[in-house]
Parts: structure tokens; C-alpha cells; sequence
């Protein structure tokens, strides 16, 4: 059963201030995604269901639309998502024991979400940011030439 | 000695370009100016053609020509798509002009939409760059309170308008079509061509899609003239680059050179050469997805001439250095990974042979590998390369048919020992 979901009153504002600088309402439909983060944990059915009744987008299609892309959580996520790049150079300068040593800090896998629900590890593509590699983020904050010793550190700060 | 010649990276170390008023006082938006009060639209798309500008973004094509493309009578919109969505693993150029240069990309977006026509600007932004759309919303909106942005601009009865659209995390993106598609508001599937964008782009109207590197060079291009760019580089491959080095190189950074210089300059001269005092195994010469090189074929020029006749592709201008000690098998792994999970699943090769090159790969380190899959793997690549509805597939390939010929015996060792690489973690889809 699809849980209803009443669209925060910011998002509805965001979406209206921008609908405008579109030929079609559905362009929003990837940013409004995006967007509601900040207001939602997560892209739930409900939430899909509401995005498409707002943009004119059938539910189905919304739900297509979220599931291709990572940045959009379609289950429930821990209060911080950490972003680790697994990709070519930031392997070649040592993620993997960035990695390794994240897991046994947090006592999850990657993939997994911390029992206290604080934290969500997730190992990503390429973030852009290779000269310092490698790199991880934490939320919207990157961290660059990560050691495993600075886990603490960065951690903590998310806190 | 191999030395820069900063064009977009010329403030680079002057603090706060990102403002307004710090990149004016630097000379900003003097390009726009110049364009909007001495030259015809025709005149810019000219002296963007004679400059032998050409696109930044991995395929090279001449910027004044995709320019030349778009229709000029055309009876609805037109479009220009920026192109920030910089994905392919090695490069990390766009990101720095977003954060620290927006203003000469919107200064370069702005003269073009000046000359093709275009009535508004999609900024498409990878849903990362967080640091980066934030710049650019600011840098948008000084230059349309100072009427550089917005209906008749600076007096001239030009208008044009500036949206930043996020992506969500998806590479797939980054490809011209796909990236339409997902302004659109679909999944980032791509479109077959013709029809190119610049006749039926987004929302079925002419759309220019230029990289970010590409637009904030044309600033400098109209402020100097297209002969001061002509002038650089070599005879087909004019101007500047933007060079990301990364991987083992002492001090991996952005690089910008004429096209010309000799590789082993940038790697060793700028770069600080491979490091801990070790040599050099191969590299990519410009990003994941071009074939890596060996090291004997470092000494070329960097234009797309010599790379490409060389065997491989200038791409996005990304130096992927790896030392002798670098386990070529699990590095290629990590990159046919990326394919596999990223592959957007519209086309069968592509979505299927990438899938099934990474099954290899994962048994092949497991100590499980085959005597036929080295085999299997480059009829894979076979059957991919050209067959896929974007240039994603022939991007998968580089890497696993260029490393099996040169570290052939590397492959072989797995194979016949049955070594095992020992994972410190398990990737997961997500
Ligand atoms: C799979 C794939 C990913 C791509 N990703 C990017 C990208 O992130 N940024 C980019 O500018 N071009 C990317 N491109 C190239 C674009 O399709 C297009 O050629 C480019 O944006 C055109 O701009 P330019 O002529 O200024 O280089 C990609 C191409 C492919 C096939
Ligand atoms: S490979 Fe990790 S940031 Fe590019």
C-alpha cells in the first residue's frame, strides 16, 4: 500500500518559482527529485505519486524516471550519506583501505546503513575531483586526499 | 622544459574570481561587450570558426562549425545546453571552472547564445557538483542584476536567460542526447543521430551542446581575436587545453598547455613525473575511456593527431598515470565495473556486453578465469564496439582490448595460477 505524502509547502514553492524557465512542467521532474531531499528522507512511492500529480507526470514514469539515477534514494537512507569514489584514480591512490577501514569503523558494508541510523556508506563513480584522489563525500561536503586516518576527523565533523 | 599557457586558467591564484566584480576588474565580460557592440552574430560565429576552436569535451569537434549547423530562421526556440556534467573518470577541469571561474563560462554561454540565436541557457550540472551549481547560481544572477543575463542585454535588443539544471548521478548523462533527455525530464537514455541537436535538440528544437571548457575559452577567443588562438598549437589541433593529471604521478593536478607539447612534458615537467621514483607501466591519455598507451608512446605531441594515430583518443584531455607495481587486471575491473553499472540498459550490446565483460573480469580475480575468456573478452569488445546507439559502448572497449594486448601476460598469469585478488571490500550496486 502506497503511503500518501503531502508535498512540503517549500518544495510546491520551489517547483512554482521555476516552472517558468521550462517549456514543459515535466523538465522539473529530475531537479524536483533532487530537491525534495531536503524535505523528505527519501523518493518514497507516496512521494513519487505527488511529484507526478504536481508536475503532470503519471507515477509509473516518475518512478521509471527516479530509478535511474544514484542520487536519488528510493529506500530509506541514514541521517549522512557517505560518498567514497571507487573509481580508476582514486583506486590507483588507495580508496580501497579508505574503504576497507570505513566498513570497520562503521560496523556496515558498503551499501549498508549504520544501526543508529546515522550513517548510509555508499562507494560511487568519479566525482570529479581525481588530482586529489581519493576522494569521498560526506552529504554535500567532498573530502579530498583521504587518508584512513582522517576518517575520525571527517566523520565527527558530519556530526 | 614543458611550461603552461593559462587562457581559462589565467586568474588562476588571484582569489575570488567567482565574484563579479573581481572578474570584471580582471577584464571580464570586456569578450561580450566587444561582441554585442562590434560584431554581427554571423561575424562571432566566424571568428569562433577561424580560431579552430574546437570542443572540449571528448570528441573534438569544432565549436564555430556545430555553431554554423544551427538554422538562423528558425520559427521557435532555440537552446544552448552547457555541458557541466563531467563524468568520465579523469577529468575534473569543468568542476574547477565552475567553482572558480563561472563567470568566464557564463561570459563564453552568453556570446554564444549571442551568435547562434539562442534564447535560453540549460546549465545541466552533475547532481555532485553541490559546491559548483551553487557558483554558478550566484555567478547567474550578478550578471543579471548587472544586465549581462535577461532581456535586451546591455542596450543591444539581445535576450537571453540562464537556468542551472541538476543532474542525479548518472555518466550517461554527459552524452549530448542523453543529457536532452534528461533536461527533459526522461531517464538519461540517448537519442539516435541524425538528428543531430543542433537541428532537434531539447524539446525538439535547435539546440547547441557545448562543454564547459569549450564555451569558457570563447571569451578569449573574441577578446583576442581567432589569428592569437589559431596561433597556438599545431596546425589541426589549435589552442589551449586543460590537462587533468591524476593517478601515480607526484603532483597530480589541471595543466593547461598548447596542443603540441610533448606528453612526457606534462607527465614529467609539470605533473613531477611518476612517483615514488618508480616507472612509468602506461597511462590513458585522455580518460577512462580511451585506450591506454604504453610507456614508450609517451614521448608524443599532445594533439588529437598523434594520440589518435597512435592508437588512442585525446578525449576530455584526462592523463591517468599507473606505475609498474599497478595490477593491470583488477585496474581494468574497476573501470569495466563502471561500464557495466553505468550502462543507461537502452541498447542490447551495450547493456548486455557490458555486463557480461564485467562477469569475466570479477571470475577472472576470483581465480576462476578461463583459458577462452581472454578470447571471449575481445570478441566482446567486438560485437560492441560501433554497434552501440551511443558512443558509450565503443568507450567500454578501450580499455579491455588495449590492456589485454599490451599486458596480455599479466591476464594469462590469473588465469593459469588461479590468482586470487584478495578484495578489501565488496562493491555493491546501489
Ligand atoms: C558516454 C559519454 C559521456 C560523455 N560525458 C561528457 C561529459 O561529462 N561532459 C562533456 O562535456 N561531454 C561529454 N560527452 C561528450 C558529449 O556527447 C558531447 O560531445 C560534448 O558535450 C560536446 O561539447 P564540445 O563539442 O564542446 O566538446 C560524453 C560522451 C559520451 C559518449
Ligand atoms: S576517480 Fe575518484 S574522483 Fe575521479
Amino acid at each position: 500500500m502506497t503511503v500518501a505524502v503531502q508535498l512540503h509547502p517549500e518544495l510546491r514553492k520551489w517547483v512554482e518559482e521555476r516552472l517558468a524557465r521550462y517549456p514543459t512542467r515535466r523538465s522539473l521532474l529530475v531537479p524536483t527529485l533532487m530537491q525534495a531531499q531536503k524535505y523528505h528522507d527519501y523518493a518514497s512511492p507516496g512521494l513519487m505519486q505527488a511529484v507526478g500529480e504536481l508536475l503532470e507526470v503519471p507515477a509509473s514514469e516518475v518512478m521509471s524516471v527516479a530509478s535511474f539515477y544514484t542520487l536519488i534514494p528510493k529506500h530509506p537512507v541514514g541521517k549522512h550519506v557517505i560518498q567514497v569514489c571507487h573509481n580508476v584514480s582514486c583506486y590507483l591512490r588507495g580508496c580501497d583501505e579508505v574503504i576497507a577501514h570505513l566498513e570497520e569503523r562503521l560496523g556496515c558494508k558498503v551499501g549498508e546503513t549504520t544501526e543508529d541510523g546515522k550513517f548510509t556508506l555508499v562507494t560511487v563513480e568519479c566525482l570529479a575531483a581525481c588530482g586529489s584522489a581519493p576522494v569521498m563525500m560526506v552529504d554535500e561536503k567532498l573530502y579530498e586526499n583521504v587518508r584512513p586516518e582522517m576518517v575520525e576527523q571527517i566523520l565527527a565533523e558530519a556530526d | 622544459m614543458t611550461e603552461q599557457t593559462k587562457v581559462v586558467m589565467r586568474l588562476d591564484g588571484v582569489g575570488d574570481v567567482h565574484r563579479l566584480d573581481v572578474y570584471e576588474a580582471n577584464g571580464g565580460y570586456r569578450a561580450l561587450r566587444k561582441a554585442l557592440a562590434e560584431m554581427k552574430p554571423e561575424e562571432v560565429i566566424e571568428e569562433v570558426k577561424k580560431s579552430g576552436l574546437r570542443g572540449k569535451g571528448g570528441a573534438g569537434f569544432p565549436a564555430g562549425v556545430k555553431w554554423s549547423f544551427v538554422p538562423k530562421d528558425y520559427p521557435g526556440p532555440k537552446y544552448l545546453a552547457c555541458n557541466a556534467d563531467e563524468g568520465e573518470p579523469g577529468t575534473f577541469k569543468d568542476r574547477w571552472i565552475l567553482e572558480n571561474n563561472p563567470h568566464e563560462m557564463i561570459e563564453g554561454c552568453i556570446i554564444c547564445a549571442y551568435a547562434v540565436g539562442l534564447s535560453h541557457i540549460y546549465v545541466y550540472c552533475r547532481g555532485e557538483f553541490y559546491e559548483g551549481k551553487r557558483r554558478i547560481e550566484q555567478a547567474a544572477q550578478e550578471a543579471y542584476v548587472k544586465g549581462y543575463l535577461g532581456d535586451n542585454i546591455l542596450g543591444s535588443g539581445f535576450s537571453t536567460h540562464l537556468t542551472v539544471h541538476t543532474g542525479a548521478g548518472s555518466y550517461e548523462c554527459g552524452e549530448e542526447t542523453a543529457l536532452l533527455t534528461s533536461l527533459e525530464g526522461g531517464r538519461g537514455h540517448p537519442r539516435i543521430k541524425p538528428p543531430f541537436p543542433a537541428s532537434e535538440g531539447a524539446w525538439g528544437m535547435p539546440t547547441v551542446v557545448n562543454n564547459v571548457e569549450t564555451l569558457a575559452t570563447v571569451p578569449a577567443v573574441i577578446a583576442n581575436g581567432a589569428e592569437w588562438h589559431a596561433g597556438m598549437g599545431t596546425e589541426k589541433s589549435k589552442g589551449i587545453k586543460m590537462v587533468c593529471v591524476s593517478g601515480h604521478v607526484e603532483r597530480p593536478g589541471i595543466y593547461e598547455v598548447e596542443f603540441g607539447v610533448p606528453i612526457s612534458g606534462i607527465i614529467c615537467d609539470l605533473a613531477g613525473g611518476v612517483w615514488q621514483g618508480r616507472k612509468l607501466k602506461g597511462y590513458f591519455p585522455g580518460g577512462s575511456s580511451t585506450p591506454v598507451l604504453p610507456p614508450e608512446k609517451a614521448e608524443l605531441p599532445y594533439d588529437y593527431e598523434s594520440i589518435a594515430e597512435a592508437g588512442s583518443m585525446l578525449g576530455s584531455g584526462a592523463i591517468i598515470a599507473f606505475d609498474e607495481e599497478t595490477d593491470v587486471v583488477r585496474m581494468a575491473e574497476v573501470i569495466a565495473r563502471f561500464y557495466a553499472w553505468e550502462s543507461c540498459g537502452k541498447c542490447t550490446p551495450c547493456r548486455e556486453g557490458t555486463r557480461w565483460m564485467l562477469q569475466i573480469y570479477e571470475r577472472i580475480l576470483k581465480g576462476g578465469g578461463r583459458k577462452e575468456d581472454l578470447d571471449i573478452l575481445l570478441s566482446i569488445c567486438d560485437n560492441l564496439e560501433f554497434r552501440s546507439l551511443c558512443p558509450f559502448g565503443d568507450a567500454a572497449v578501450g580499455v579491455v582490448r588495449s590492456t589485454i594486448n599490451l599486458y596480455r601476460d599479466e591476464y594469462e598469469e590469473y588465469i593459469r595460477e588461479h590468482k586470487v585478488y584478495r578484495r578489501k571490500f565488496v562493491p555493491v550496486r546501489h
